[in-house]
């Protein structure tokens, strides 16, 4: 084995791609067909047999959607819980909760993985590609994760390399393994670039300053649920309201995202298109033409969310005193877009730099980290940040800030415990990763006990230093001041360790309850989201109600009509009033962007 | 402790030079990539270098408040911390916590909200909460700066062993450093509105 070679892998939520330094300049390497995108999907086929991976899967979707996992990567080091009602409707394929908590993929009663499970699957097809392209083998690998994922989601990433016989020599950020591809034959060149990267999955922004041959991160926001798959959703949810489809079934809902991914690419470059469904449904077949405008109203509000965002880091940097960013770099499929380019343009006043391989420069900065790393890459040192602030819970359930966020890292900072009573053996911290003020509201990274040597209340003394390593992964220790002796303290979360019959039987519940339950679920949230449009668009037309066009006026009350009308029928329809509240929701697009206009302008006041 | 003055091989001085740190840690850091590249442990001029270590160095020493906490540490470690809250920002203290609390609120109904509709109805509330926290910081910086001028002086007084000006201004600038977070961060999440 080359014990020397470290490839740099970008596990994507949609697609993943495998690199490497050859001959000092990075290139993602191609599978035997010659093709360099390997889809992020995994497939059980119904007649059992090994799952496919990749391409296979990819094609097999759109006849099992139930059997086909994609966009695995927006669970991976997630729990249960953590998952909202729609995230789970959307997944496309069933996912329930495990005993602690663990989110689990419910391909059948004998078939039930984690995440991690199936991001190694992904992660062995990447490392065979690579073993084949380079015909040896490999063990080694640089991984990059979105620069806003926590601690669960590193370590998860990590934890699925080694089920796919991968050591992780380092986790490097997606938007700062952009940079890297862009900054590799600019090492002589000084600026302030912007990252703006909007993938299948995911959206980060990241400001880096490149000088002298360092890449330093200054600031990072980002948001892991949001990117290409909401868009894709979004027009899917358009062509079902559009062509009046009613309940959909799985294999219908697959094809609609499908079409939908298609009508998006061909208008990234096309003003119009007919998209079609040739027997949808049975012998029903169905077309929908389609402008570039058209899609533009479907997709701006999701991009839309990328701008508070991209402004967070923006404002961080300044706050940290770097001067302008002259360069907005784009990454990420979604990229293509014409909608983005121009909004960013519009936000930022800058014009987007897109000569980089949207899909490609995450896997080309990969390879660049780990061309450093095996010696193959010189003269770039590489200085990240931390994207979330780590913390403890305090008194009163606050969250006590021990490492900020966007600290360079590796990064450490102790804090010093005492017994509170006498003869306490112990103490129990909580770890914290977020931003907000309140323990509750952060995410929980788990709970570490601190050992006292028992005495009088307040003899212990135990420093506990938190540290942030170079991958973004956080290690605590505890020194007994009193002895000056060291451990590792182990961070309880989400076991791992699970009872396979135990899991089976929560598995089958907890089917079984969804199922029964579904449809007052659906009605209940779908209720709760009516009650909050109807009393907003009466007061925004009370306040603003002038501005409106007559056309989009006139729609607005149809759809709140429908809304009312569905919300008291007896039937208790969820499909019905989830579909009348999407309606009213669009209607009052304009609307929301009219009332926005006249808060910053004074009219509305 | 480490002394990150003597680390980064800068003079332990209050009113250090921005500039002068991010050299000297830039030359470190430089230092410390050669040395991996090359497979030692330390870099020739100095000892083994500890990457957490320096660039905690560089955060503390970059940052007026915790130079001067970590100066003060040196210094006087047995020196009693001061968590008094000076005249002169009692003002600014009484206006701080109804501010926060309103932008709060507005903040958790935003939260809250499921629609470009809803969220967008907060938007008036939004800008006049980000008015009310700009004007505090907008207080805030002034009588940081006030502070911070001071710095020379209280350096002289510790050179004569008086370091009570230090461990007031200590106090004083961790109350202004937390405020200023607070409202900063408050800033950051209204731009979502």
């Amino acid at each position: 084995m080359n014990e020397s070679l470290i490839i740099g892998i970008d596990l994507g939520t949609t697609n993943s791609l495998v690199g490497v330094v050859d001959s000092g300049f990075p290139i993602v390497l191609a599978d035997r067909d010659g093709d360099r995108l390997t889809p992020s999907c995994v497939s059980w086929p119904a007649a059992g047999g090994p799952p496919l991976v990749g391409k296979e899967a990819f094609r097999s979707r759109m006849v099992a959607p139930e059997r086909t996992v994609s966009s695995i990567k927006r669970f991976i080091g997630r729990t249960f819980s953590d998952l909202s009602p729609q995230e789970r409707d959307e997944a496309g394929f069933p996912l329930v909760s495990g005993q602690h908590d663990e989110i689990l993929v419910a391909i059948d009663p004998e078939t039930l993985l984690t995440p991690v499970e199936v991001s190694a699957l992904i992660l062995a097809r990447l490392k065979a590609i690579a073993e084949e392209a380079l015909e040896m083998p490999v063990s080694r690998a640089v991984i990059t994760v979105p620069a806003y994922f926590n601690n669960s989601q590193r370590e998860a990433t990590k934890r699925a390399a080694a089920l796919a016989g991968l050591t992780v020599e380092r986790i490097i950020n997606e938007p700062t393994a952009a940079a890297l591809a862009y900054g590799l034959d600019k090492l002589e060149e000084s600026a302030t670039v912007a990252v703006y990267d909007l993938g299948g999955g995911t959206f980060d922004l990241s400001i880096l300053q490149m000088r002298d041959g360092f890449f330093e991160v200054i600031s990072t926001a980002g948001d892991t649920r949001l990117g290409g798959d909401d868009l894709d959703r979004a027009l899917a949810r358009h062509f079902a309201e559009t062509l009046a489809l009613g309940e959909l079934s799985p294999v219908e809902e697959a094809t609609l995202l499908a079409r939908a991914r298609e009508v998006k690419e061909a208008l990234s470059t096309e003003e119009r298109i007919t998209a079609r469904f040739p027997f949808f449904r049975g012998s029903e077949s169905y077309e929908l033409e389609m402008t570039r405008p058209d899609l533009e109203k479907r997709l701006a509000p999701i991009i839309e969310r990328t701008r508070p965002i991209a402004q967070r880091a923006f404002a961080e940097a300044a706050n940290k005193g770097v001067g302008e960013v002259e360069r907005l770099i784009l990454v990420g499929g979604s990229t293509r877009i014409p909608l983005v380019r121009e909004k960013l343009q519009a936000w930022f006043g800058l014009v987007p730099d897109i000569s980089q391989h949207p899909d490609e420069s995450v896997a080309l900065g990969s390879a660049i980290q780990a061309g450093m790393l095996c010696g193959r890459v010189r003269q770039i040192i590489l200085v990240d940040v931390t994207p979330l602030s780590l913390g403890i819970e305090t008194f009163g359930g606050l969250m006590n800030v021990i490492i900020p966020r966007n600290s360079t890292i590796p990064v450490k900072a102790g804090e010093l415990f005492t017994n509170a009573v006498d003869h306490q053996e112990s103490m129990a911290i909580r770890v914290l990763q977020g931003e907000r003020e309140m323990a509750k509201d952060n995410w929980l990274l788990g709970e570490v006990t601190v050992p006292f040597t028992p005495g009088a209340k307040g003899s212990a003394r135990v420093g506990v230093q938190f540290a942030i390593d170079r991958d973004g992964i956080l290690e605590v220790l505890a020194r007994d001041t009193v002895t000056g002796e060291d451990h590792v303290l182990e961070i309880r979360n989400a076991a791992v360790n699970v009872d396979d019959e135990v899991v089976e039987r929560m598995v089958s519940e907890s089917i079984d309850y969804a199922f029964d339950d579904m449809n007052e679920r659906i009605w209940t949230e779908a209720t709760r989201k009516s009650e909050e449009l109807l009393p907003a668009v009466s007061e925004a037309l009370t306040r603003v109600g002038h501005l409106v066009p007559a056309a989009d006026l006139a729609d607005i009350e149809a759809a709140a009509a429908r809304v009312r009308i569905t919300l008291a029928s007896e039937s208790h329809d969820a499909a019905a009033l989830k579909s009348a509240n999407t309606a009213l929701d669009e209607a009052t697009q304009t609307l929301a962007a009219i009332l926005v206009e006249a808060a910053f302008s004074g009219l509305d006041s | 402790m480490t002394n990150f003055f003597a680390l980064l091989e800068l003079p332990e001085s209050l009113s250090l030079d921005p500039e002068a740190v991010e050299n000297s840690w830039r030359e470190k850091s430089r230092a410390l990539s050669d040395a991996a590249d090359f497979g030692d442990g330390a870099s020739e001029s100095g000892p083994a270098l500890d990457p957490p270590d320096l660039n905690q160095a560089r955060s503390t020493l970059s940052d007026p408040a915790l130079r001067l906490a970590h100066w003060l540490a040196l210094r006087a470690p047995g020196a009693p911390a001061d968590r008094s809250i000076d005249p002169s920002l009692m003002d600014l203290f009484a206006a701080i916590s109804p501010v926060l609390g309103k932008t709060d609120e507005v903040l958790a109904r935003h939260r809250h909200a499921t629609t470009a509709l809803a969220k967008a109805m907060l938007t008036r509330e939004a800008i006049e909460a980000q008015l009310q926290v700009q004007g505090l910081l907008a207080q805030i910086q002034p009588l940081r700066h006030t502070i911070t001028d001071q710095l020379d002086s209280i350096e002289r007084a510790g050179a004569s062993g008086d370091y009570q000006p230090a461990s007031r201004a200590l106090g004083q600038l961790r109350f202004l450093k937390r405020w200023e977070e607070q409202c900063r961060e408050r800033l950051l999440s209204l731009i979502a509105c």
